[in-house]
């Protein structure tokens, strides 16, 4: 092999401190270190990998890579389905990327780790408020798997390895769900959604909790549709019948909605990217369960308390580390070793910064711009809301096109005019989700609906 | 870090102030409760602090100086691997290109996005030895579960019952949670008096319904597993696979390949070994890489080189299906390319070997006052014993914390698990980016603690 000289990357010894610490050691070279590995194992060449780049090369490249990608500064973005463009105030990235957050470890070690541990247990204060619910873990990966960990939750607590889960679920987390309860060998019911309203049918829903062989219910608001479900009476149908209710919700909602702890969710699971988190191309998010006390031992993730040392002195801690992984190992409720740490924390900057007025008010502009702009294109012949039920900042519409090349067309204008949705039961290839949040101006607004129209003629006609 | 508690927001809160002007010179403040279920609107408030931007930057800012990170000194908590964290690979990762492209966007739109993690499949199997990757789980356990769920239908697939999963018992405790999330059931396999995988005990554990052994290596005990090839051909010799949790990958760059040494399925860390951030306990990234028998199984997306683009592989009717709502980590992976294109082949090589080099070190600058559990050189960690301490191992390491030293892995703070009659034990991991005088330091501390503790003052 060939040695190299200088010290390459982020490497720290010089020839010279090699030496000097091999002396020290009684060690003739490097290699002796290795003697463990059977000469067989041990490569004979380099790795086949490109040269090394110098800072301005490698920002050159990847900076390349990045520019031929388009994204909502080159388009006009109405891409939702479970991933938002919202502003994130400049705080949020000037507070993470200080390196006592950005570049510590899991706060294992409390007196190291205070501000850390302080940081995520107001994260736990705050989303226990918007949720609605009093025990709050500091994370899990997204909103896809904190429905499928859910979803084990009710699995464990009620003993029971059937849950009914609505077929309106983002159909990518629908997936996610079914992988996670494919691994535990949970049965997994999908109750269907009326096709009058977009609701879940309720009728459907009693018929497949009658046989009391269900854990609980695993429903989504707004759902695939953007249609809000009645949570309130979706959750007394799952109590009649004896089963736990876990909603999952957008935490955007809460600006204008009770939360759904209040409307009698046993457990809500969210995906919270919509609280300062930038798209990212799908990540990393922020995914977050809220549940009562009771049920506390079988949340996920790891939770920061109160305690006091043994000097007496009040701290914060990582406190039921009897559920987790590296106590519990194979009975453990919480798998979770990294989380999501800190999107945590910008989720607790973003509220701390909107607080409640500023939050209400977001909630309000998002809801009123998505019904302005759902206003204008209903306008347009044939097109209609696919249903008349409430929405907040995402709603379907039903075309008289087909959806591609519609799509396609805006695209062309550097629109991304929105998601196409299939769903069993409603008309093929005919079916667009758009999403509206604060930060498209009437103007932008106006521009969409002009050039819909247009592309409509054309695909029409 | 002993400073005076700082009160939470909603102490602070000032209602009325705000930190964000949420205003709209368009739609003004619209009233928007006649759009919803009257029932549903709520009558009470959340219950949210109000502060200016001020305020809640000096908050955050106090709450940061009562934190430590790899930034303000040597981090040595033995299996964490907490490295220095490149900046350029900050700036990188936030790229417009990047952070403000949507996950729904169509894949035609997106080429830089599956350019880059084309290659970085590239070099994953490159540096491991394995034949396919997928980039999308979103830490080390949810890449765990991802290769324990592809074991499983691996089986399923070809029709063979096998429940039985075997873990080392100085495994980390995700894997035996992993374990019970595939819906396997675990047996422990011992460790040897050497700290290796006790060979004989494996025999007696191993046949028709094991689906196959889950190891680190080296392992979390800082030891390389020697018998590794024997023990890759008694695995599969009874139609098991043999699982690699990449922890400690971080060791072996351009040395040795888990591909080489008979794993099927492996996923590495890309904090510990490809110098991501760890952000306070996350966001990480744990992508996994299988052999040739394995590849139908990832879980998607899988970026494939078609013609001449990139793009996400659309026909794998055998994956184990979606893992994550997205396409993984994006804005985490895209550190772990830039760190990999930094150092090159040699670089990683280097990497390796001066991590080792740095824990050997160690291992030998306190074997006086800490022996090594374990008498023997040892890879990128040490596992030291406190028998000579006076004190208890956690007064010693609220010693060093005085003296604003990270103190290493113990029972009971930490990720990991020791076997056996190992409580006072240590687990320090310096890795590469410590310099001598640094270690050197480190040393130092350590020696005017451990004398602390030997003169018999126990004051708290």
């Amino acid at each position: 092999m060939t040695e190299p000289v200088t010290p390459i990357g982020y490497n720290t010894h010089r020839q010279s401190d090699i030496r000097l610490m091999l002396e020290r050691m009684n060690l003739p070279d490097i290699d002796a270190l290795f003697a463990a590995i059977p000469a067989a194992l041990r490569l004979q060449q380099p790795l086949n990998l490109p040269l090394p780049l110098s800072e301005w090369e490698l920002a050159k490249h990847v900076r390349t890579l990045a520019a031929s990608n388009a994204t909502t500064e080159t388009h006009l973005s109405f891409l939702g389905g479970g991933a938002y463009e919202h502003h994130a105030p400049a705080v949020i990235d000037a507070i993470v990327n200080r390196g006592e957050f950005l570049t510590a470890y899991t706060p294992y070690q409390p007196e190291m780790s205070q501000g850390l541990l302080q940081a995520l247990f107001e994260f736990q204060t705050l989303l226990a408020r918007l949720l609605g619910k009093p025990s709050v873990n500091c994370s899990v990966y997204d909103g896809a798997t904190a429905a499928a960990e859910s979803a084990w939750m009710m699995v464990s607590i009620s003993g029971k390895k059937r849950i009914a889960v609505a077929e309106s679920f983002w159909p990518e987390w629908l997936e996610v769900i079914r992988t996670y309860m494919r691994g535990r060998d949970v049965e997994v019911v999908v109750i269907r959604a009326r096709e009058e309203d977009g609701r879940l049918d309720q009728d459907g829903l009693n018929q497949a909790l009658a046989d009391g062989k269900t854990a609980g219910i695993l429903v989504q608001t707004p759902n695939r549709f953007g249609v809000i479900e009645d949570i309130a009476s979706l959750s007394a149908i799952a109590h009649d019948h004896g089963v736990l209710s876990c909603i999952s919700w957008h935490p955007l909602l809460t600006g204008i909605l009770k939360s759904p702890g209040e409307m009698g969710a046993d457990i809500v699971c969210c995906e919270a990217q919509s609280l300062g988190i930038p798209l990212s191309a799908g990540g990393p998010y922020l995914g977050v369960i809220a549940t009562s006390q009771a049920y506390e031992k079988y949340l996920p993730g790891r939770i920061v308390g109160r305690v006091f040392n043994q000097q007496g002195r009040e701290l914060y801690a990582l406190v039921k580390e009897e559920r987790e992984q590296h106590i519990a190992r194979e009975k453990a409720t919480s798998h979770i070793c990294s989380n999501q740490a800190l999107q945590a924390i910008r989720a607790t900057l973003f509220l701390a910064l909107l607080g409640e007025t500023g939050f209400a008010r977001l909630a309000a502009l998002n809801t009123e711009k998505a019904h302005y702009l759902a206003r204008q294109l209903t306008d347009l012949p044939g097109v209609e809301l696919t249903f008349r039920s409430p929405f907040f900042n995402e709603f379907m519409l039903t075309v008289p096109c087909t959806t591609m090349p519609l799509l396609e067309k805006l695209r062309s204008r550097c629109i991304f005019a929105g998601i196409a949705v299939d769903y069993p039961g409603l008309d093929r290839g005919r079916h667009l989700l758009i999403a509206v949040t604060e930060v498209k101006s009437r103007a932008e607004l106006d521009a969409m609906v002009q050039a819909f129209e247009v592309v409509l003629m054309e695909t029409v006609a | 870090m002993s400073a005076e508690p700082v009160k939470t927001l909603l102490e602070k809160s000032r209602p009325g102030a705000s930190g964000s002007q949420i205003t709209d010179n368009d739609f003004g403040e619209p009233a928007v409760g006649h759009y919803f279920d009257a029932s549903q609107l709520r009558t009470t408030a959340i219950g949210l602090p109000e502060l200016t931007e001020s305020e809640i930057v000096r908050h955050f800012t106090a709450l940061s100086k009562l934190s430590h990170g790899v930034d303000n000194g040597a981090y040595p908590l033995g299996s964490c691997t907490m490295k220095y964290n490149p900046k350029r690979n900050d700036v990188l990762a936030a790229l417009s290109g990047f952070r403000n492209a949507h996950p729904h966007q169509p894949p035609e739109t997106l080429p830089g996005l599956w350019e880059l993690y084309f290659h970085l499949q590239r070099y994953l199997c490159e540096i491991t030895g394995m034949f396919a990757a997928s980039l999308v789980p979103a830490a080390g356990a949810h890449g765990e579960l991802a290769g324990l769920l592809m074991i499983r239908a691996y089986f399923e697939h070809i029709n063979q019952h096998r429940p039985i999963l075997l873990i080392t018992d100085s495994a980390h405790g995700t894997n035996a949670s992993s374990a019970a999330m595939a819906g396997f059931q675990c047996w422990l396999v011992p460790t040897d008096p050497d700290g290796l995988l006790d060979m004989q005990m494996l025999d007696t554990m191993l046949g028709e319904s094991v689906a196959g052994l889950m190891m680190t290596n080296p392992s979390t005990l800082g030891l390389f597993e020697e018998n590794i090839l024997e023990i890759a051909d008694k695995v599969h010799a009874c139609g098991g696979l043999l699982y690699y949790d990449g922890a400690n990958m971080n060791a072996l760059m351009g040395i040795a390949r888990p591909g080489d040494m008979g794993f099927d399925v492996i996923h590495v860390n890309t904090h510990k070994t490809f110098s991501t951030p760890h952000g306070g306990g996350g966001p990480g990234a744990g992508p996994v890489a299988v052999n040739r028998l394995l590849e139908p199984f990832l879980p998607g997306p899988v970026i494939i080189h078609n013609g001449d683009a990139f793009m996400p592989d659309q026909d794998r009717p055998h994956s184990i299906g979606r893992i994550k709502s997205h396409h993984g980590h994006v804005a985490v992976l895209i550190r772990a390319y830039a760190y990999i294109l930094t150092m090159g082949a040699l670089g990683l090589r280097q990497v390796s070997e001066n991590a080792v080099l740095n824990a050997n070190y160690l291992q030998a600058r306190l074997a006086d006052m800490f022996p090594p559990v374990f008498n023997r050189l040892c890879m990128h960690e040490t596992l030291l014993s406190g028998s000579r301490l006076e004190t208890e191992t956690a007064y010693f390491a609220k010693k060093l914390i005085d003296q604003v030293l990270h103190p290493p892995t113990m029972v009971g703070a930490g990720c990991v698990y020791f076997p056996g009659d190992l409580k006072s034990a240590m687990l320090i991991e310096p890795t590469e980016t410590e310099s001598l005088d640094s270690l050197d330091a480190m040393i130092e501390v350590f020696r005017d603690v451990f004398s602390e503790c030997s003169d018999g003052s126990t004051d708290t």
